[in-house]
């Protein structure tokens, strides 16, 4: 260090004496670089953030990532990038990067009540190994779990559902992707049988008019809403309709802002299906052709504990997924309710804005792309607002062509890929199979070649019921990966936070810099992080899309594929899988679950030579094969043939990505419609393949309130988020120094009058307290957000401000995804009793009290 | 309204049917001279001695015009403005989130601070139009905000040019071009007051517009695009 | 100049390898200690208005916004950003002028004005505030690959 500080000193001496000297230095330090020093190697990446998928153009130059801008090849974004994506160089270079395991110590060894120290690699995982395997023996697979992620590579989803499921024999893999879009998930495979939208962003340029359901694609998806406006601006008669529960930069671009009160859009979207049928807008052909009716059961509760009153009042907490085959008739008389006074009455939206929004889905000559976001799947009744706006789309036939799309978008950047793809939720396999399903598991059996009989069939545990597990001792040995949960959980001062200190279990995470999850862990394991790993990432638009290692992790970081590889080594099948199966398939005995699953005569089937020349990959060359294709073309062998159909790994490291199914060479851009989609039948136009039947569900749902209302005593709603300039919970974005910047902290977004009808003004400190906990934050009644009386925003990037301390843990009960838009909170100032009482004197310049 | 015209008003029937019956008039002025009360109020007092009538007068005169200004100021208030809906779910509305509204120092213009004169010729003549915005407000012609949305850039373009043509009185009220100081300005600012506001090349409305409410459509609004 | 770079690199790596753990400003990053502490709220803080170009990174970067732009319009009715840095008005308002760049549309073809695919300048451009960086970013700035003499860790200001 001294040294290269003193070089650096010298040379910049003599840089000033030879300026004053006036003399020409040598050409070597001119003042202009010219060729080899120039010259920066150019990589396409996808970039590291949302499910938008923006392909990046990376520089490199002596080992490290010194640019990048949008990548001009790439299709979803053509050259832009928002600020994020922008910013990406940098992400990597934060100076608390982690660069060696930590553990909890004392007096040199393991203690979960002693101090994060640094420790080899071989201690940490000597560590989780013992324990695991302790846990394992005592209380089985159940007791062992895994939260994952949307922004793990498609590999290393694919790797640790392997460990988990086939390895551990646990079903307890859960992505942070559940927070996400399980909402979304779970309805288009109750829909349509297939999971994934039939269009993509082509719609953007094709559709008339887009309806936004609760997402505010200005902030959280800036790409895809650069097409909206260029769509918008450059063709008159089109029209955007933004529904939200407050008004947003997106709604500033909107032609209509409609704001409705918490969980009434389920009102809304009735309404509008009653308009549909009651105006002869019904597309009968269309209807007749490929739709069957389903009734779902109702008063499902709202996924609590099961011993929360309102579980136990609820009729059908128990089987909130059933549904019953029905008809036209009965939908049509469900939706009957849904008038137009009744729909303005729980919304709260002015009538004129609900008929003009019923009137675009009516309109046979409009072209309307549906677009949503959290709004609609963290929702106590996500999957029926999922249900719901299909439901508009086949009652008109607008569906599966250019233009006419419901399109769900997702947050991150592989919860498609890795998450839903891959198939590491609780409950399935690779290529939309069930854990549930025995056929499923055997086909997943075969491909894995491992006995049969080995994958359990009970559904694991799903995020929040982890949480709940931990606590309550029931979930033992815990290995978090790629995501910060302790920030982004709901209600994690009373659910979360307890069972990783639950003196039972050890906690392990995974991740590139400290977070409030790692701090609260046990183990903390260095993260190698986007280019500095072979990748692949698949976003919302069935896009598939590669990346080459670029750079090396600092120090001993490691990636998580490396991780999840490792650590499979120490385990052998006789620790790990029940003896009757071994006894059937002795030649598996005393193997290690790095041989059975890993060296397994097909994930070590490529050869380190068919790395492409000139690109480093630790992973490969430490086990001495292409591991990330090996793992890649296993895993395509579950879609091939099957609606799911990948192209050869090499191909995605030369196209900007491709859309599945990628059949002859060919992507399919609109699904389910023939003349785009191969697997339509030839002659009958369209058809939903993903049920056996070739039809979609309509699914008849009414509205039901949310879990928690405000009140009294806490008498605000409180709605969560995100801003433009932070990814999630700031792990990545608040070390880049231009985006902490722009946006330093979280703030409490408010109306004006409600601050001053609490005496509170702009800036000053207040507590956001529910039933639940309480924080700190600073009062804004400006800025971007504007939110209507009686509710309020908060960003949960903050670490500093962790609002989800405040929230409710409620969750959808058929998707299990988090509500994190709503529930009831109080707003008071911070210094209530420090500061005199100055609430509401009137202002003499005017303004209400 | 209509059906004024088509039958004969009993009296007043106004200027156009003088010219035709020049009498009417005539005896009209008669008999209203010739009535009682008229004629005692017309002619000198005999029972109120001069400094009554003209201390009572006087009085009186306070009590007409104390109780017109206070209705004056009263409806000069932005709670009277925003006692009407249209006025309150749009333009105040918008304007809470503004810096004209809360600032560092605690000092907030309310609706009248920039929309009537201060003076008072122009500020009756303000008020003499704003009758119209009662009108407006009686029957509904901006009753809902996609009337407001509609009617916008009508709306903004007669404020505009009514600052205008004062020289943005009403903001220099509070920000006098003379009590300013640039160097408390941010460069950006400074050079644009030095070279278009200290000129007189331009006034305030030029550039500030939408400073306390949203913009219409700025489609052909010089300086914009 | 290679075994300079050596041993910066070398310099970089021990301080890595120091572990920067644990003297950052750790609440605003990882939180409370323990997690379950009430936190006070960190102030919010001022905009940078002081007009100073502020250099980029590397060529690609959008430029950051180095005044306020608070109240400004920018929705389908008006576009404040645009009334300084349009073409036509950068003599008046001596702002940069939107780069080429801003010209193209999806197609690659030129306009005759701004693209409205990049209408939404904040999706890009920023301002900033005064608040101080929660950790030092190791970024290194390309120049200071290419000439490290000239750029000691890449820092200095124009």
């Amino acid at each position: 260090m001294d040294l290269s500080r003193r070089g650096m000193m010298k040379a910049q001496a003599a840089a000033a004496a030879a300026m004053a000297a006036n003399v020409t230095l040598p050409a070597g330090a001119q003042n202009i670089p010219l060729g080899e020093e120039l010259r920066l190697k150019w990589d396409k990446a996808p970039c590291r953030f949302c499910g938008t998928g923006c392909g990046v153009m990376v520089g490199v130059k002596d080992g490290r990532v010194v640019a990048t801008h949008g990548d001009m090849r790439a299709e979803v974004n053509r050259g832009l990038n928002c600020v994020k994506g922008y910013f990406l160089s940098k992400i990597m270079y934060g100076s608390d990067r982690l660069t060696q395991p930590m553990m909890r110590m004392r007096n040199g060894r393991f203690d979960k009540e002693g101090d994060l120290q640094p420790v080899s690699w071989d201690q940490a995982f000597d560590t989780m190994a013992a324990h695991w395997k302790k846990v394992l023996k005592e209380k089985g697979p159940e007791a062992v779990g895994m939260f994952g992620s949307g922004q793990w590579t498609l590999w290393e989803g694919y790797a640790a559902s392997k460990l988990m499921r086939a390895g551990f024999r646990s079903n307890n893999l859960d992505p942070n992707a559940r927070h996400c879009m399980a909402s979304a998930a779970v309805s288009f495979i109750r829909t349509f049988g297939m999971d994934e939208p039939m269009g993509c962003y082509d719609d953007f340029e094709n559709a008339d008019a887009f309806v936004l359901w609760g997402s505010n694609m200005a902030e959280m998806h800036p790409i895809l809403w650069t097409r909206v406006t260029d769509r918008r601006l450059s063709a008159e008669h089109v029209r955007i309709h933004t529904l939200s529960t407050y008004e947003h930069r997106t709604t500033d671009l909107s032609d209509a802002a409609v704001i409705f009160r918490p969980g009434s859009d389920l009102a809304i979207m009735n309404y509008i299906a009653n308009h549909i049928i009651r105006t002869g807008a019904v597309n009968r052909e269309f209807v007749e052709r490929h739709v069957n009716f389903r009734m779902a059961n109702t008063d499902i509760g709202y996924g609590l504990r099961p011993d929360n009153v309102l579980e136990q009042r609820a009729q059908h907490a128990n089987d909130a997924q059933v549904s019953q085959p029905s008809d036209f008739e009965a939908y049509a008389r469900l939706v009957s309710d849904y008038t137009l006074d009744r729909a303005h009455e729980l919304s709260g939206v002015p009538k004129p804005q609900l008929e003009a929004l019923a009137k675009l889905y009516a309109d046979p000559k409009t072209k309307v792309m549906s677009l949503w976001t959290m709004g609609f799947n963290q929702h106590v009744r996500g999957v029926w607002a999922n249900h719901m706006v299909y439901n508009l789309h086949l009652l008109t036939g607008k569906i599966a062509e250019p233009g006419n799309s419901p399109f769900s978008l997702t947050g991150q950047p592989s919860a498609c890929g890795t998450a839903r793809e891959v198939g590491t939720f609780s409950h399935r396999l690779p290529a939309d199979m069930q854990v549930a399903n025995p056929e499923h598991r055997k086909h997943a059996e075969h491909l894995w070649k491992l006995p049969e009989g080995l994958l359990p069939g009970k559904v694991g545990f799903h995020a929040v019921e982890q949480d709940r597990m931990l606590k309550d001792g029931k979930l033992n040995a815990y290995w978090i990966m790629c995501n910060n949960n302790l920030q982004t959980a709901p209600n994690t001062n009373n659910e979360t936070y307890p069972g990783y200190r639950n003196p039972q279990n050890l906690i392990v995470c995974s991740d590139p810099y400290p977070t409030v999850t790692g701090m609260a862990a046990d183990i903390v394991l260095p993260t190698a992080m986007w280019v500095e790993k072979e990748g692949a990432y698949g976003n919302a638009e069935r896009r598939t899309h590669f990346w080459h290692q670029l750079v090396n992790a600092p120090g001993e970081a490691r990636s998580d594929l490396w991780q999840l590889m490792e650590f499979s080594k120490r385990f052998t099948t006789d620790e790990v899988w029940p003896a009757e199966i071994l006894a059937k398939a002795p030649a598996y005995r005393g193997k290690t679950l790095f041989e059975v699953l890993f060296r397994n005569g097909q994930v070590d089937r490529f050869p380190l030579s068919d790395i492409a020349a000139g690109y480093e990959n630790r992973e490969s060359k430490e086990y001495g094969f292409y591991v990330q294709k090996g793992l890649f073309e296993e895993y395509a062998s579950f879609g091939r043939g099957h609606g799911h159909d990948l192209a050869p790994f090499d191909a995605y490291h030369e196209a900007r990505g491709l859309r599945w199914p990628v059949v002859n060479g060919q992507e399919t851009r609109w699904r389910y419609r023939e003349g785009y989609d191969p697997y339509v039948e030839k002659g009958s136009g369209l058809q939903f393949y993903g049920n056996p039947d070739k039809r979609a569900n309509i699914m008849g749902a009414p509205y039901e309130p949310p879990a928690e209302m405000p009140d009294q005593d806490y008498d605000l709603w409180l709605v969560t988020g995100r801003v433009l300039e932070h990814w999630h919970s700031g792990t990545m974005t608040l070390r880049v120094p231009e985006l902490y910047k722009a946006f330093p902290g979280a703030v409490l977004f408010m109306h004006p009058e409600d601050a001053q009808k609490r005496g509170l003004r702009r800036g000053q400190e207040v507590k956001i307290a529910s039933r639940r906990g309480e924080i700190r934050s600073r009062v804004e009644t400006r800025g971007r957000n504007k939110v209507p009386r009686g509710v309020v925003f908060v960003p949960f990037f903050d670490a500093s401000q962790l609002i989800n301390k405040v929230t409710l843990d409620a969750t959808d009960p058929i998707s299990k995804q988090t509500d994190f838009k709503k529930c009831a909170v109080k707003v008071v100032a911070a210094s209530v009793q420090a500061a005199a009482p100055q609430s509401a004197e009137p202002d003499p310049r005017g303004g209400p009290r | 309204m209509s059906g004024a015209s088509k039958t004969s008003p009993p009296m007043g029937g106004g200027g156009a049917a003088a010219p035709r019956r020049p009498g009417l008039i005539r005896r009209l002025w008669a008999w209203f001279w010739g009535l009682r009360l008229v004629r005692v109020a017309t002619s000198p007092a005999t029972g109120f001695s001069l400094a009554f009538l003209t201390l009572g007068g006087f009085i009186a005169g306070v009590v007409f015009w104390g109780g017109f200004n206070t209705a004056l100021e009263a409806t000069n208030r932005t709670e009277f403005c925003i006692g009407c809906h249209e006025m309150r779910s749009n333009v105040f509305e918008e304007l809470q989130g503004t810096i004209h509204f809360t600032n560092r120092s605690g000092v907030r213009a309310g609706c009248p601070d920039c929309h009537v004169p201060h003076e008072w010729t122009r500020k009756i003549a303000r008020k003499m139009q704003a009758s119209k915005e009662v009108w407006g407000h009686i029957f509904g012609s901006i009753d809902t905000r996609d009337k407001f949305l509609d009617l916008r850039r009508h709306l903004a373009e007669s404020e505009w040019a009514r600052m205008k043509a004062n020289d943005s009185l009403e903001c220099r009220n509070c920000h006098s071009a003379v009590s300013m100081d640039v160097s408390k300005q941010n460069p950006r600012a400074a050079a644009a007051h030095e070279k278009y506001l200290f000129t007189g090349e331009r006034t305030c409305i030029d550039c500030h517009k939408g400073i306390a409410h949203r913009l219409p459509d700025m489609t052909g609004v010089p300086g914009w695009q | 100049m290679r075994p300079r770079l050596l041993l910066g690199a070398m310099a970089g790596m021990a301080c890595l390898a120091a572990g920067t753990l644990l003297a950052q400003d750790a609440p605003r990053l990882r939180g409370p200690e323990p997690f379950t502490v009430e936190q006070p709220a960190p102030p919010m803080q001022r905009a940078i208005t002081n007009d100073v170009r502020v250099r980029r990174n590397y060529p690609d970067q959008p430029p950051l916004i180095p005044h306020s732009i608070e109240g400004y319009a920018l929705d389908l009715h008006a576009n404040k950003c645009m009334s300084c840095h349009a073409r036509r008005f950068t003599e008046q308002s001596q702002a940069p002028m939107i780069s080429v760049t801003h010209y193209q549309d999806r197609e690659g073809n030129t306009l005759g004005g701004l693209a409205p695919r990049r209408y939404s300048c904040l999706a890009c451009h920023v301002p900033q505030t005064e608040a101080r960086p929660l950790v030092e970013n190791r970024f290194v700035d390309m120049d200071a690959l290419t000439e490290p003499e000239r750029q000691p860790g890449g820092r200095s200001n124009r």
